[in-house]
């Protein structure tokens, strides 16, 4: 149902302390939007594809196929940041257009190629963490961060029951597809609504008789599970503090 | 026509059939990174004061009973679920709903806002849908600006007594059509065109979204209403038993975020019967799905 949730347990870097991927993919991700340099983010592109492919053994078709699904966004984006609709005719390139010209500069094209570039290494970086690290552990290092509770037993509640309601989702609509429920555009629209509806009230009922069970274990605000401690290596920081100041170093080097 | 104006011509002939059957058409949310840090910060400082207002309510009714969590936690499930499945779109393109619309009438603007957030960050990570650095504009646009237009229609709606699905469908759609706007001008905030600055740059944004968004509001509109149809349906002898949903002509029945944090019922009540009710409608062979047969 959701593949990078799938992938995030396969991962062979699964067990890796949570909090240092969770510092190593911010400080990447936060040094590729600060820098807006290409070096910067060619280099946190291919450290990241060599990390999460290399060493985490998520499969190359996969990960190339996962970088698919911001495109639609990055191309539009980017068409809008390059090209513009002016009366004059600019540098780089001009259609004319009755009076209008569609044209663009050249250091709007240089400006849509460096964001572009900038975005797919951001969006690597956000992989690195999400195809790596279990979501649990994510929220457990979000723990430790001191985040409120109430904040972080939600986030925990919320991914659980996701997984309940996509179960029930997809059973309703294996049963709604079996009964022809999606032949037409107009039948389509009355599944999906009847699918929403009916998956509120489940969701309602199913809230109130989980509460019912966890009352009755003892429930009393906050779900204490035993996490698996792997703690930080002494090794593993210094090489990604060493990572962060090689970035540093080119960005204010080479900009 | 000189031959590299051709070639370019081509190359946008190309470019421009590549969007008319441009798979994803997801809600809008700006991609990871793609926003310059100080517009990152900027609106996330902006979001900051919905949020807490968003947290303290939420802790309220946390507070008022604790039963409340959980019934929280499954909206906020049950947003990330429906703005997940794919749903019917005309060209046959693979699009999702917001659920902003839907959250904002069922719950509130205030509980949305938070639980936005938390679903803005599981979309970002669990689908790559938006991003962490982004997650401040995503916020403001979707889980902030959107639900309060909408929840702000749905109001006027229900006291002016226009018909309930036109005030349904108006509450969604609009509301999602402006988090269309709201995205497409902190897009241009952040990238002013080179001529006509940021004016001419939201145009150009709003005209590249277009496309995409302006179908998905309408049949974002649509499903709200079948979907809010189908709740008053399966749920309503439940609503009147609490005695907010009355019969009596003229009488617009209250908000349903109103009736279930109403405080006195707790939700386990409410939820009790609403079984029982569903329980009732298998018996009627009613309801489409077999609901709890397995418990029942």
């Amino acid at each position: 149902m959701l593949l990078i949730d799938k992938l995030s347990y396969q991962s062979k870097l699964r067990y890796v302390n949570a909090s240092e991927k969770l510092v190593y993919a911010l400080l990447t991700l936060v040094l590729c939007v600060l820098s807006r340099s290409v070096k910067v983010a060619v280099l946190v592109f291919a450290v990241n594809g060599v990390l999460t492919v290399g060493k985490g053994g998520i499969p190359l078709f996969r990960y190339i196929k996962l970088f698919m699904i911001p495109l639609a966004f990055l191309a539009a984006g980017t068409a809008a940041v390059m090209i513009n609709v002016s009366r004059t005719p600019m540098d780089a390139f001009a259609l004319p257009a009755g009076e209008w010209y569609i044209t663009g500069s050249n250091e709007g094209i240089r400006r849509g190629l460096r964001l572009c570039v900038t975005a797919l290494s951001a969006v690597s970086s956000l992989y690195f963490l999400s195809l790596n690290t279990v979501m649990t552990d994510i929220l457990c290092s979000c723990r430790k961060l001191h985040f409120p509770p109430l904040l972080t037993e939600l986030m925990l509640l919320i991914y659980r029951f996701i997984f309940v309601l996509f179960e029930t989702a997809s059973s309703i609509t294996v049963s709604q597809q079996s009964r022809l429920g999606n032949r037409g555009f107009k039948t389509r629209i009355r599944s999906f609504g009847k699918l929403g509806s009916s998956l509120f009230i489940l969701a309602l009922k199913r809230s109130s008789t989980l509460y019912d069970a966890m009352e009755s274990r003892c429930y009393d605000g906050s779900i204490r599970v035993l996490s698996r401690e792997q703690p930080a290596k002494a090794g593993e920081i210094a090489v990604i503090a060493l990572y962060g100041a090689v970035l540093v170093l080119v960005w204010l080097l080479c900009g | 026509m000189p031959k590299k104006k051709k070639i370019l011509l081509r190359a946008y002939i190309v470019f421009a059939a590549m969007f008319a059957v441009a798979p994803a058409s997801n809600a809008m949310h700006i991609m990871e990174g793609y926003l310059p840090a100080g517009y990152c910060v900027a609106w996330g400082v902006i979001c900051l004061p919905f949020l807490i207002a968003g947290f303290i309510s939420l802790r309220n009714k946390v507070k008022e009973n604790r039963r409340n969590l959980i019934l929280i936690a499954m909206s906020g499930a049950f947003i990330f679920v429906i703005s997940s499945l794919k749903i019917p779109s005309v060209t046959g393109s693979c699009s999702h709903m917001t659920g902003t619309g839907l959250g904002a009438i069922l719950f509130g603007p205030a509980s949305v806002s938070v639980l936005g957030i938390i679903v803005l960050v599981f979309q970002a990570v669990l689908l790559a849908h938006g991003g962490l650095t982004t997650l401040g504009a995503n916020t403001f646009s979707m889980a902030i600006a959107g639900p309060l237009v909408s929840f702000g229609i749905y109001k006027l709606c229900c006291h002016t007594k226009v018909n309930r699905k036109a005030a349904i469908f108006l509450a969604a759609f609009l509301g999602d059509i402006f988090t269309y706007c709201v995205t497409s001008i902190q897009l241009a905030l952040a990238y002013p065109s080179e001529a006509g600055g940021v004016a001419a740059s939201a145009v150009k944004f709003l005209g590249v979204f277009a496309p995409t968004q302006l179908p998905l509001a309408v049949i974002e509109g649509i499903l709200t209403v079948v979907i809010m149809i189908g709740l008053e349906t399966y749920a309503k002898p439940e609503l009147k038993s609490i005695g907010f949903l009355r019969d009596t002509p003229g009488k617009q029945p209250p908000c349903l975020h109103e009736r279930i944090f109403a405080g006195q019922r707790t939700a386990n009540d409410s939820c009790r019967e609403l079984s029982e009710v569903s329980r009732d409608r298998i018996g009627e062979a009613k309801h489409p799905y077999p609901i709890d047969r397995k418990e029942a």
